[in-house]
């Protein structure tokens, strides 16, 4: 079984997209990266019951974007992630998962520059 | 060759992501005894202070008083005002320091001026333009170290609430590298800082003469007003918002009536 890629992404308190979310979206699209992801999740601020949400609890996940890259165990055929059949990897740094994940290339200013988003403590330094 | 971290004041929570989430204890130390305890936890060449040309100067200051000839670096972006320059030097012979002037990769700094010109910071955020003078020099700069001192505090902006004296920095840990931060002056408030520069005659930025309480580069940089937040005088053309990236769940328990 292949490899399944969840993208989930935030919509904010006040109804409007994260900005950082619909960057990173449009960098999977100017990629042509968009394809390999197998599910995309809203995590909704306002509904705790949003899928994204939910996934965000399971996993402990206190940021967004997000990235659950799910790979079957060797010693197992079941398909589900709920019951510990499947290992779950998550990414919330973006570039890293570019990196190690789809396997694309990434620039040191990106990197820089998500760094930064990150860590915005960094700029008065 | 690596050191053994300090004893740590922090517990780390172990999120693997970029940010640094530790969470203090809250155990007051002085800076003098933070950064002691940071400069003999780790070979010389290993550990190094961060100056920014700004009255985190009395790390340097402390540093020498403790007996230590710290390495000391500094972000040159290119677009520092003159003063902070002539600071730069003034606090090199001052201390006989040999300080380390970083500079932003040239091409890096081509291509975005560019594409985007000179002042595209104005325009679309400052993010991209710290991005290529600042964070990628640093980033490169700490691979070499195993830890680094900052002078950075708690009061300087909200993102900087519950900051440790010393942290494992994730931001620029890598899985062959755990580097380790420090912080000394956390808790110390902008009037501690400065009855410190004054008690102790300790050079300073001639900026701050002229209302310019933090000190960055010039295009990004202005004087403040009496009772504003020195976070006023940096970016003020940005939102404060739109940095968030935490999830944060409403609370939708209804209150009784």
């Amino acid at each position: 079984m292949a490899t399944h890629i969840t993208f989930v992404k935030k919509i904010l308190s006040d109804g409007n997209p994260c900005a950082k979310c619909a960057d990173v979206e449009a960098r999977l699209v100017d990629g042509g990266y968009l394809a390999r992801i197998d599910e995309t999740l809203i995590a909704d601020e306002r509904d705790n019951e949003s899928p994204g949400m939910v996934l965000a609890h399971r996993l402990e996940v206190e940021r967004a974007p997000f990235f659950v890259v799910r790979t079957p165990r060797e010693d197992s055929t079941d398909t589900g992630t709920e019951d510990g059949s499947d290992e779950e990897t998550v990414y919330t740094v973006f570039f890293k998962f570019l990196r190690e994940v789809l396997e694309a290339p990434t620039s040191k200013s990106a990197e820089a520059a998500e760094i930064l988003r990150d860590n915005p403590e960094l700029d008065l330094l | 060759m690596s050191a053994q971290p300090p004893l740590k004041s922090t517990l780390d929570t172990g999120a693997e992501n970029g940010q640094s989430v530790e969470q203090p204890l809250r155990i007051d130390r002085s800076p003098q005894q933070v950064l002691e305890e940071a400069l003999e936890s780790f070979p010389a060449d290993r550990i190094a202070i961060s100056f920014s040309g700004a009255e985190d100067v009395v790390l340097i200051d402390m540093a020498v008083q403790l007996g230590f000839k710290p390495r000391v670096f500094c972000l040159d972006t290119g677009r520092l005002h003159p003063e902070t320059y002539q600071f730069l030097d003034k606090i090199r012979r001052h201390y006989d320091l040999q300080l380390e002037v970083l500079s932003p990769d040239g091409e890096a700094v081509s291509e975005l001026v560019r594409e985007k010109g000179l002042f595209s910071f104005y325009e679309d955020g400052h993010n991209e333009c710290c991005s290529v003078r600042k964070i990628a020099p640093l980033r490169s700069h700490l691979s070499n170290l195993d830890a680094w001192i900052t002078g950075q505090r708690e009061d300087q902006s909200p993102t900087r609430s519950d900051l440790p004296h010393d942290q494992v920095d994730k931001a620029f840990s890598s899985e062959a590298n755990t580097l380790m931060k420090f912080n000394p002056l956390a808790r110390w408030s902008s009037a501690q800082v400065w009855a410190y520069i004054r008690r102790e005659g300790v050079p300073y930025n001639v900026l701050h003469d002229r209302g310019f309480v933090s000190i960055g580069c010039e295009p990004c940089t202005r004087a403040i007003g009496p009772g504003e937040h020195e976070r006023a005088g940096r970016w003020w053309w940005e939102e404060a918002t739109q940095k968030e990236c935490g999830l944060h769940a409403q609370n939708v328990v209804p209150i009784s009536e």
